[in-house]
């Protein structure tokens, strides 16, 4: 398990370099001037952008310069935004936290419904509920999320009138920011609406994260059938089956644990696609959170914003990534480090 | 009585034909395939056959609704919208833009992804080692996002769009190259065209090529099934095809304001949209089902 951390820190610190040196080389490919594009400081006179210069070792060489920008941005300086001028780093503290939950929410959704789709899909192969599953996911994939999101919208929120069609909680119910992720902060909070408020909260959050959830449900239920198939086929579930283990006993005891381990190995990949979706998402159900707050900023060409905005959110999907691998690890000796005789 | 000695000339199809054998004998991809064809054509001959202008509103039928509702009028079958313009010629033009432009861009970062994948997998040592890690990274970030970080930097519109997405799809198809050319050097016909003195590029365009192009193919497909609905997430978003264009994605974008008031404006684009990529995933999925019995015959 120590090799195996060690690699991962590595790789970890090595894909940190690589987005940081991305997002520095942005502001070169942005239109402007760099050092403002690095700081989001348009309004600045001379005597402040000589300081800037200064700051961001303008006058250096290319390396001096990315060593600057390192220093900045791991002191947590990200600039100010070019269209509020306010620093980012407090815009960004209030907006990851509600991308973070959204995103987990529809996460946890998706595994929720697709993974026992898809191991009765494989139990039940080749038969019609196996194929009505499989059609039934192909359309899932098949729908455009904005479209989805609003015909929800519709029929949710405006015919039935259930759920809410916006935001992240009704305004009336004022919470204490503490972390930004609005459960814990409601559960923090010594409100006396305090279970109001959070019955609020979920009827509010339930829409878009299913919305969020159906694409990465429908690859769920894939992996899941493909992975169940594969370890049904495998002998030693014949052995099991052999020793007359009834059915219920090989599929709960046996086969389920192992067809989850090799699901949970993509759920890093899967998790990179769900936050984009979360994105769009986002922008329709006027979701606080990050993906909005940085296609607001394509629309205003506020570069330092866009910069730091890729930064930080690539950085959330790559610790995700790797938070999966060592559940992956702990779950599964074979995937740890070397394997011996091989 | 003489027998006469009939020998039956053994026919052995190529695999390409084999595949296309099976193919057709599954419905359901049929249907996809021939959805698919049904597309292509109307995104070439969209400007002969529509029956208006895509972009000239008609200001006396403003918010039309389709023929069958009531207060429909049957010369504008699909209804109008807040403009006056012909949804039906909108959607037609939209498919040249939304799935013709998907379609080029797919073949181009195709060729493009062919050329230097099948290049890459010839190379070995460390060039080849760091091209493998550097499209690890690229293929683990989602094609979408990718597209609005490209968008990005060179700003919003059609034609940008169209090079960010061909830039985000020429990986997937290196690597997916590179996999089966190599794949493909390591079994035995290959080696006896070598033994006979081919060299490389003969092996590759003679021997290898025609038994990759279906995995290319099948690849392609799911390719393009992201690509419409990129274009078109795209340009729901404002960042892809701006304002009179007909993107099915900007026309969507484009008749949220009126949502409540005139439905169609939104529901017609966003079943145009389904209707392609479920063509476009009915086609690949086709394809691999052929492929996965091919190989068990």
């Amino acid at each position: 398990m120590l090799t195996f951390t060690l690699r991962r820190l590595t790789l970890f610190i090595f894909t940190m370099l690589v987005l940081t040196l991305l997002s520095f080389s942005l502001s070169f490919l942005f239109p402007g001037d760099t050092v403002i594009n690095h700081s989001g400081q348009i309004n600045a006179t001379a005597s402040e952008l000589q300081l800037l210069n200064d700051a961001y070792q303008m006058d250096e060489n290319i390396f001096s310069q990315y060593k600057a920008y390192l220093s900045h941005v791991l002191s947590g300086d990200f600039g100010q935004s070019m269209a509020s001028q306010s620093p980012i780093n407090h815009e960004l503290k209030a907006l990851l936290p509600a991308t973070m939950e959204l995103s987990l929410v529809a996460l946890l959704i998706a595994m929720l419904t697709g993974i026992p789709l898809g191991f009765i899909a494989a139990i039940k192969h080749n038969k019609t509920s196996d194929n009505a599953i499989l059609s039934l996911a192909m359309l899932g994939y098949s729908i455009p999320v904005f479209w989805l999101g609003l015909l929800a919208i519709l029929l949710f929120s405006i015919t039935l009138g259930w759920l809410p069609s916006a935001g992240q909680i009704s305004l009336l119910f004022e919470i204490e920011f503490v972390t930004g992720i609005q459960f814990i902060d409601i559960l923090l909070s010594d409100s006396p609406y305090k279970w109001q408020a959070f019955s609020n909260a979920s009827a509010h959050i339930i829409l878009p994260a299913c919305v969020i959830a159906l694409a990465p449900a429908t690859i769920f239920i894939r992996l899941s059938r493909a992975a169940m198939i594969e370890v049904l086929a495998a002998s030693y579930i014949r052995a099991a089956r052999a020793k007359g283990l009834s059915f219920n006993q090989i599929i709960f005891r046996h086969a389920i644990r192992n067809a989850l381990i090799k699901i949970i190995r993509h759920v890093g990949l899967q998790f990179a696609n769900l936050v984009t979706i979360a994105m769009v998402t986002e922008v329709i159900f006027s979701w606080p959170g990050i993906g909005r707050w940085l296609i607001e900023s394509i629309y205003q060409r506020d570069y330092t914003a866009i910069q730091s905005g890729l930064l930080v959110l690539s950085c959330f999907i790559f610790i995700v990534h790797i938070l999966t691998d060592f559940i992956y690890a702990a779950l599964n000796p074979l995937a740890r480090g070397n394997k011996y005789g091989s | 009585m003489a027998r006469e000695k009939i020998y039956l000339e053994e026919v052995f199809p190529s695999p390409f034909m084999q595949l296309w054998g099976i193919f057709r004998k599954t419905p359901v991809a049929m249907v996809g395939f021939t959805s698919f064809i049904f597309l292509i054509l109307l995104a070439i001959f969209a400007p002969l056959i529509a029956p208006y202008s895509p972009v000239d509103g008609n200001l006396d039928m403003i918010l039309l609704p389709p023929a069958w509702h009531p207060d429909g009028d049957v010369s504008y079958l699909l209804g109008t919208d807040d403009l006056g313009r012909d949804m039906l010629s909108r959607l037609m033009y939209g498919t040249s833009l939304t799935f013709g432009l998907s379609f080029i861009v797919v073949i181009f970062s195709l060729v493009i992804g062919v050329i230097i994948g099948s290049l890459s997998a010839l190379t070995k040592g460390v060039k080849s080692s760091f091209l493998n890690h550097f499209l690890d990274v690229i293929l683990s970030i989602p094609s979408l996002l990718l597209a609005i970080i490209i968008v990005a930097i060179l700003g919003p519109g059609i034609s940008n769009t169209v090079w960010a997405i061909a830039i985000v799809f020429i990986p997937q198809f290196i690597h997916i190259t590179r996999y089966a050319v190599k794949e493909e050097f390591r079994k035995d016909y290959v080696l006896a065209s070598r033994l006979d003195g081919a060299s490389n590029f003969r092996i590759l365009y003679y021997s290898v090529f025609p038994n990759i192009v279906e995995r290319l193919m099948s690849q392609a497909t799911l390719a393009q099934s992201a690509a419409i609905l990129d274009i078109a997430t795209l340009g729901f978003l404002g960042l892809g095809a701006q304002i009179p264009l007909p993107e099915w994605g900007a026309i969507l974008a484009n008749g949220l304001e009126r949502f409540y008031i005139a439905p169609w404006t939104v529901y017609l684009p966003g079943l145009a949209i389904l209707f392609a990529v479920v063509a476009t995933n009915l086609v690949g999925e086709g394809i691999r089902h052929a492929l996965k019995l091919r190989k068990e015959n």
